[in-house]
């Protein structure tokens, strides 16, 4: 039965390269999102760290999206 | 209403989504491939090969679909001028070039076996072919260029010349005579594909669009990190 599912009658050649060149560009394609995006992540909580504590207050009191962004890197992290 | 769609509720939203996909996607490919791989049957003229289709026939989908997306809202962001629209069609872009190429280059390996040859300059893949170039202009117009209004005002004329060619990848395989076959899945009228091999391609395609969604949230997500960088640097 593995026989018949790897050969795929004499298609096996064919079918099995269609598979693994689509799920390794998914993966690579995502492998790379991914690190852009943490990444991303890591330098604006470094550069938020690095703002004096007046200009760092303003910045998280009037962005939600900067208070997420520092809860999910701290998350990963 | 439309206080969700401001960038801040979003962006609360795009955690959860990704999470969710993260938690239910492992479980949903695994079913799709194996009925793609083993439960399905052969057809009864193209044998095993048919399964390439499983892969093909979605990641198609995929690139004119999203070519489709870009070229609508880029329209839409010339007239209307809303930044968070440049945001989806830039993280849409990537993600559409490489399902376009994934789709030419299954159908090159499907070609083999069901016509003899992996390559032929028929209406169908030339326009696909074309596909893939107008994604890469795209993408490096927002590459290359660095004056944003700019970048915008060019790929948004690329994105609606690059609309035209939709129809025409849609309808090639009725307009010239082509080695590709006609649609077997049709939205209006029966389709002529048994549902034994429907059922897996709308798995499978539903897996991918999963796939999409994981990665259009992640880019998007990081497109708004960098623009909070840049207002960052501005303080």
């Amino acid at each position: 039965m593995i026989e018949n599912i790897i050969l795929m009658n004499g298609y096996g050649i064919f079918v099995w390269p269609s598979f693994l060149i689509t799920l390794l560009a998914c993966g690579l394609f995502y492998y790379r999102t991914r690190k852009t995006l943490k990444k991303y992540e890591k330098e604006f909580a470094q550069e938020i760290k690095e703002l004096s504590l007046e200009k760092r207050k303003t910045v998280l009191e009037n962005s939600k999206i900067a208070t997420r962004i520092l809860s999910s890197y701290k998350k990963t992290f | 209403m439309f206080n969700f769609f401001y960038n801040s509720n979003l962006f609360i939203w795009i955690e959860k989504i990704i999470n969710f996909i993260n938690s239910i996607f492992f479980v949903l490919l695994i079913s799709a491939l194996s009925f793609a791989l083993i439960f399905s049957p052969p057809d009864y003229l193209q044998g095993d090969s048919v399964r390439i289709m499983y892969v093909h026939v979605p990641a198609a989908w995929i690139g004119l679909a999203s070519f489709s997306c870009i070229g609508i809202l880029s329209i839409l962001n010339f007239i209307f001028k809303i930044k968070n629209l440049t945001i989806i069609t830039k993280s849409i872009a990537p993600l559409g070039l490489m399902f376009t190429c994934l789709a030419i280059v299954t159908g090159s390996i499907w070609g083999q076996p069901t016509w003899g040859t992996f390559w032929a300059w028929d209406a169908r893949i030339t326009s696909m072919v074309i596909l893939a170039f107008f994604y890469f202009i795209y993408i490096a117009i927002h590459k290359l260029i660095s004056d944003e209004d700019k970048a915008i005002k060019f790929s948004s004329i690329i994105a609606a010349l690059g609309l035209i060619n939709i129809p025409i990848i849609k309808f090639s395989v009725e307009w010239w005579s082509t080695l590709h076959q006609p649609a077997s899945i049709k939205i209006t009228g029966t389709s002529t594909i048994h549902s034994s091999m429907l059922m897996p391609l709308l798995l499978m395609f539903s897996v991918l669009i999963l796939y999409c969604a994981l990665i259009f949230l992640m880019k998007y997500k990081t497109e708004i990190i960098r623009i909070k960088k840049k207002n960052l640097k501005r303080l």
